[in-house]
């Protein structure tokens, strides 16, 4: 720990634990959960920086979604990202969250993750190799210092316009809406 | 003199548990052939989860929470560490056998009204495995109070100076070994890590912890490391008159733990019983008769 | 006309008074209930610290019938009444939904009278005949529910009538050998009689006071009795009325047959003590483990009314000074906290619509906030976790048996470790977990309920961090018993083996309590959620199955339920079936045709001519 890193621990406590404390839920599919297995343990060791994995999404404060996202599972997405107590960060894995990938043509997959829930970053690949994920948390702990991982805070304030978006594509939702939605008001 | 030593224990306490806690990270890390966390980091865990959000599911699972955690800081002011022991002549060890129940009982309440399933399976487990390690545990504290025929802990600790640490005295050698046998069990690693089974059952009564209940969870955890690993010192490895050495003595019953906790993997709830309630009861029952024989 | 003599008078009145006044209107006799059940308080209240004998009959045979009260007869009576007059509180809601419901009153105001005349009985023949009323007005209060009701009640009244069988025997060797019935002549005559004479007295009354203790191997009519009877009753069944033995036992151990005899009775090995001792500890052991098993919440609190029994016994068997007031001590807080938890299990029953089944029940605490704490502090009471009277209680049994008999202290150990899985077991089934849908619309307890709640609840702490005030009373019974006296403070006690201080442990709690409060403040704020909103993989939260309540135990249940066999009950139903089977084979005579009958009177006078004939014996 250099004398940097010091001083920003006595400025801001909670955000330095914010970044040094990820306690990751994961939503893995296909190709997503092969690669998330080196990337913990002794090759990599995510642990080194605080990066575990966790059972449950109330524990949690990062969500990582690796690989497509079909229709039953945004269902389950959409449940767990609202499960956990903010300030929560989402990053996706892989290119199908981002545009599809090579299922961009399928009748049953999310082509655009980020329209149903925030995302905050997006590692691009197909799959990404181990090394990305750290690049990509590399680049999430600079979002986290300058307020810019603010997916939670833009899920608050339009969450009227996601839970258009999900109910839009997955029909009646059994849960009540996380916040009072405007529209109807 | 004495106001410091009833607010410095239970500190002291959590200060060392945490500490445990980290270096059990850190320590399982490098067995596993990895770097391993920072050994600071269950203290940056502990300041992340109490600034999240958390949902709450009602007031006995604030309360039972709080309850647990007071029940274990109030443990650490009778038992006795080093010569600190600032409520020891309040009661003995029937006063601490019965306040080691808050602990496990707050969170099984607290866990219970989150409605979950995987809690209620966590919590029998819970309960289930102390069933089975109290049976041998009772046999061995029961020896020991037989045998110095006192149940004041600080006089257990303050004989032992003079016999030596009873683990190696002639009576009471097989509760020493029962006592052994049994700690895995009660400080809760593997192979009896049945009740925080994250893989099988979601990490158990933690379930729907978030937030700053996480973290009164974690130090109740750490603080059950504490009294589990102290209790053990003072009853058979004879305590200490300096806290130095007593910290020393704890340092190594924690890494004989963790070394069992990196080699085994997790054994069924049924076998954990079968196991405790098989050889270390039986070892522990011959202690006990042993002792009563013997002694006069 | 004494106190005492005014008190009984007051009390078998007002039962009559009572059904009466049922026929009239049930508002004025539900006051008149509760404002007698209130007198009665006030009455052995104001009789504390009095003792004194007086002679109130004597037309029986000359035998003089006395009644007598001291220390021991005053704090049982004073239970007895207490807890009397909140059961009376407790069932104004609960009777009123069901028929016969001065019938109800009536017999239940008897029973607590009939108690009062036991513990202020001076003589064996009053003691006797207060004990039969009890018995058979027990009896009519069991089966009150009809169906299995009734079938348990005869298994309760023929094993009582075992029981006063053989305390009618001793009655009468008794007087026969000395002439006399009044417990205090007795006492004295005893110490010159010699010790099979003794053992015989101690083993007939032993069997008396025994089952109505339900010590093992004698418990086998208490589980279905407590579970079938009205939830008020039945916390004064478990509460006071078996505790009635453990009055039998102290009177006959340490009254009768005295203390020092007592302590020496029998060989050296197989010593009425000990084998009191161990019958004490199998008490505790056996049925903590058969709780275990119980689906019915009141089943299970059944069992656990046995094993605490067992507790009360090995404390008062004992027969030091600190264990016998650790045993008349947790026979108050059994008092207190059994009877609080049968009445919050009794206002879920009425709620729900009669579900005892612990496997239906779940998620209550939303609904009825009040009988979860009652049921959280009853339970901490029945564990003995510290700051309730349980503790107090238990730490005393403990630490008067640790030296002298480290197996006895293990198994009530142990037992305790089955108390907390049983007492969670409970409290887990009914008011945590998920809430099913059938009980969405449970209203809360109504106030007739909540009354003595908060009172059972408030005198559980109270006695907890305050154990002077019942050791105070306690102390001198222990004297009067020819023990030595306890050194006993208002918030705990000092003995030569350690001491114990509630005000500093409740002084440091309250601290940890407030220290730990605070901390969870500093976090962030915290969000309240509906139990819907919950952990389930990402999947929303299946309706009614979401629950893990049946089979709680079951890893330890599989392990241990083979060996779990009650082996008297089967036997003790073996007697009744074979018993049935010899009547139903007399019944055959009974042909029902009257040249059979013609038949037997031949035979018979010619058997008898024939005997004449033969020996000539008349």
């Amino acid at each position: 720990m250099d004398r940097n890193q010091l001083k920003k621990w006595f400025q801001n406590p909670v955000k330095m634990a914010h970044k040094y404390s990820l306690h990751v839920v994961y939503f893995c599919t296909g190709c997503g959960i092969i690669e998330i297995p080196p990337s913990i343990t002794a090759r990599w060791d995510a642990e080194r920086f605080g990066i575990i994995p966790v059972a449950t999404p109330r524990q949690a404060s990062l969500f990582i979604i690796a690989g497509y996202v079909s229709l039953k599972t945004l269902r389950s997405i959409i449940r767990t990202y609202e499960q956990m107590p903010e300030p929560k960060f989402t990053v996706s894995l892989g290119s199908c969250p981002i545009n599809g990938g090579m299922y961009h043509d399928s009748y049953n997959t999310i082509k655009h993750l980020e329209k149903y829930i925030p995302v905050d970053g997006m590692i691009a690949g197909c799959m990404p190799r181990p090394e990305a994920i750290f690049v990509g948390v590399t680049h999430l702990w600079t979002l986290i210092d300058k307020d810019m991982a603010d997916g939670y805070k833009r899920y608050r304030s339009n969450y009227s316009a996601y839970r258009a978006n999900q109910e839009k594509i997955l029909g009646k939702l059994e849960w009540p809406p996380l916040f009072p939605i405007h529209g109807e008001e | 003199m004495h106001i410091i030593e009833f607010i410095f224990s239970p500190l002291l306490a959590l200060l060392i548990g945490v500490f445990f806690l980290g270096l059990a990270r850190k320590v399982m890390a490098r067995i596993q052939w990895r770097y391993g966390p920072p050994v600071m980091q269950p203290l940056i865990d502990i300041i992340r989860l109490l600034s999240q959000k958390s949902a709450s599911h009602g007031v006995a699972f604030n309360i039972g929470l709080v309850m647990s955690l007071a029940g274990s800081l109030v443990i650490t002011l009778f038992l006795p560490f080093g010569k600190i022991a600032p409520m020891s002549n309040s009661g003995g060890m029937l006063v601490i056998l019965y306040l080691m129940l808050i602990g496990p009982l707050g969170m099984a309440i607290s866990s219970g009204e989150s409605a979950n399933p995987n809690a209620s399976i966590g919590i029998s487990r819970k309960l289930l495995l102390a069933m089975g390690y109290e049976l041998p545990f009772l046999l061995v504290v029961l020896a020991l109070m037989k045998a110095y025929n006192t149940t004041s802990i600080t006089e257990i600790v303050s004989l032992q100076r003079d016999t030596g640490w009873s683990m190696f005295t002639f009576p009471l050698v097989l509760s020493g070994i029962a006592y052994l046998l049994i700690l895995p069990a009660m400080l809760g690693v593997r192979p009896f890590e049945v009740v925080n089974a994250p893989q099988e059952i979601s990490s158990g009564p933690l379930v729907e912890y978030g937030g700053p209940y996480l973290a009164l969870a974690t130090l109740q955890h750490a603080l059950a490391l504490f009294i589990g690993i102290s209790l053990f010192v003072n009853l058979m490895w004879g305590g200490a008159a300096n806290p130095v050495i007593f910290f020393l003595k704890m340092l190594v019953v924690f890494f004989l733990g963790i070394f069992v906790n990196a080699v085994f993997p997790r054994l069924r709830i049924d076998q954990a019983i079968r196991y405790l309630w098989r050889w270390p009861s039986l070892i522990a029952f011959a202690g006990l008769i042993l002792v009563c024989v013997t002694g006069s | 006309m004494t106190g005492m003599e005014i008190l009984l008078l007051v009390a078998f009145g007002g039962v009559m008074l009572t059904y009466i006044l049922g026929r009239i209107s049930s508002s004025l006799r539900n006051t008149f209930a509760v404002v007698l059940s209130l007198v009665l308080v006030v009455i052995i209240a104001l009789m504390y610290d009095k003792t004194g004998e007086t002679i109130f009959y004597r037309g029986f045979f000359g035998i003089p019938m006395v009644l007598r009260i001291n220390s021991l007869s005053w704090i049982f009576a004073m239970t007895i009444s207490f807890i009397g007059c909140l059961s009376v509180i407790f069932s104004l809601d609960y009777m009123k939904v069901k028929e016969r419901t001065s019938f109800f009153y009536a017999m239940l105001l008897l029973v607590n009278s009939s108690m009062m005349g036991i513990v202020l009985a001076g003589d064996l023949l009053t003691l006797f005949i207060f004990w039969e009323i009890m018995s058979w007005s027990t009896f009519l209060l069991i089966s009150y529910n009809g169906g299995p009701a009734i079938a348990a009640g005869m298994k309760y009244i023929v094993m009582s009538f075992a029981g006063s069988m053989a305390m009618l025997a001793g009655i009468i060797s008794i007087f026969t050998a000395f002439g006399t019935l009044q417990i205090s002549e007795i006492a004295a005559g005893m110490s010159s009689a010699s010790s099979g004479f003794k053992i015989f007295i101690v083993i007939v009354f032993g069997i008396a006071f025994g089952v109505k203790n339900a010590i093992w191997p004698f418990h086998a009519w208490l589980p279905q009795a407590h579970a079938e009877a009205p939830s008020p009753f039945s916390a004064v069944l478990s509460g006071v009325l078996i505790k009635m033995g453990v009055f039998g036992f102290i009177l006959t151990m340490y009254v009768v047959v005295g203390l020092g005899t007592y302590m020496s009775l029998g060989g050296a090995i197989f010593s009425v003590r000990s084998i009191l001792l161990v019958m004490g500890a199998i008490t505790i052991l056996v049925p903590t483990f058969v709780a275990l098993l119980q689906d019915d919440a009141k089943k299970l609190l059944a069992w656990s009314t046995i094993a605490q029994a067992g507790y009360i016994m090995l404390g008062i068997a004992y027969g030091t000074s600190l264990s016998m007031a650790g045993g008349v001590l947790h026979f108050l807080s059994h008092v207190v906290f059994k009877s609080l938890l049968f009445m919050t299990v009794g206002a879920v029953e009425f709620r729900t619509g009669g579900i005892r089944d612990l496997n239906s029940l779940g998620g209550l605490i939303k609904k009825m906030p009040f009988a979860f704490t009652g049921t959280l502090i009853g339970v901490c009471g029945l564990i003995g976790v510290p700051l309730t009277n349980g503790f107090v209680s238990k730490w005393l049994i403990y630490k008067s048996l640790i030296f002298g008999s480290p197996l006895l202290t293990f198994v009530a150990l142990f037992g305790t470790w089955g108390t907390v899985l049983y007492s969670y077991k409970l409290i887990h089934n009914i008011f945590l977990g998920q809430l099913p849908e059938k009980l969405k619309d449970v209203e809360n307890t109504p106030l007739s309920m909540k009354l003595p709640m908060i009172i059972l609840s408030f005198t559980v702490l109270l006695f907890g961090i305050l154990p002077g005030l019942p050791l105070r009373v306690i102390n001198k019974i222990v004297v009067s018993l020819g023990f030595d006296s306890l050194n006993i403070s208002l918030w705990g006690i000092v003995s030569e083996s350690g001491m114990l201080n509630m005000i500093n442990l409740f002084a440091a709690i309250l601290a940890g309590l407030i220290a730990v409060w605070l901390f969870l403040r500093i976090g962030a704020r915290t969000i309240p959620v509906k139990q819907d909103d919950n952990y389930a993989a990402g999947a929303a939260v299946p309706r009614d199955r979401y629950n893990y309540t049946v089979k709680f135990y079951d890893p330890l249940l599989r392990m241990i339920s083979p060996y779990l066999r009650d082996i008297f009950d089967t036997f003790y139903m073996k007697i009744a079936d074979l018993t049935g089977y010899l009547s139903n084979g007399i019944r055959k005579i009974y042909t029902g045709y009257v040249g059979n009958y013609v038949m037997y009177i031949v035979l018979f006078i010619s058997l008898m001519i024939f005997v004449q004939m033969k020996w000539s014996p008349w």
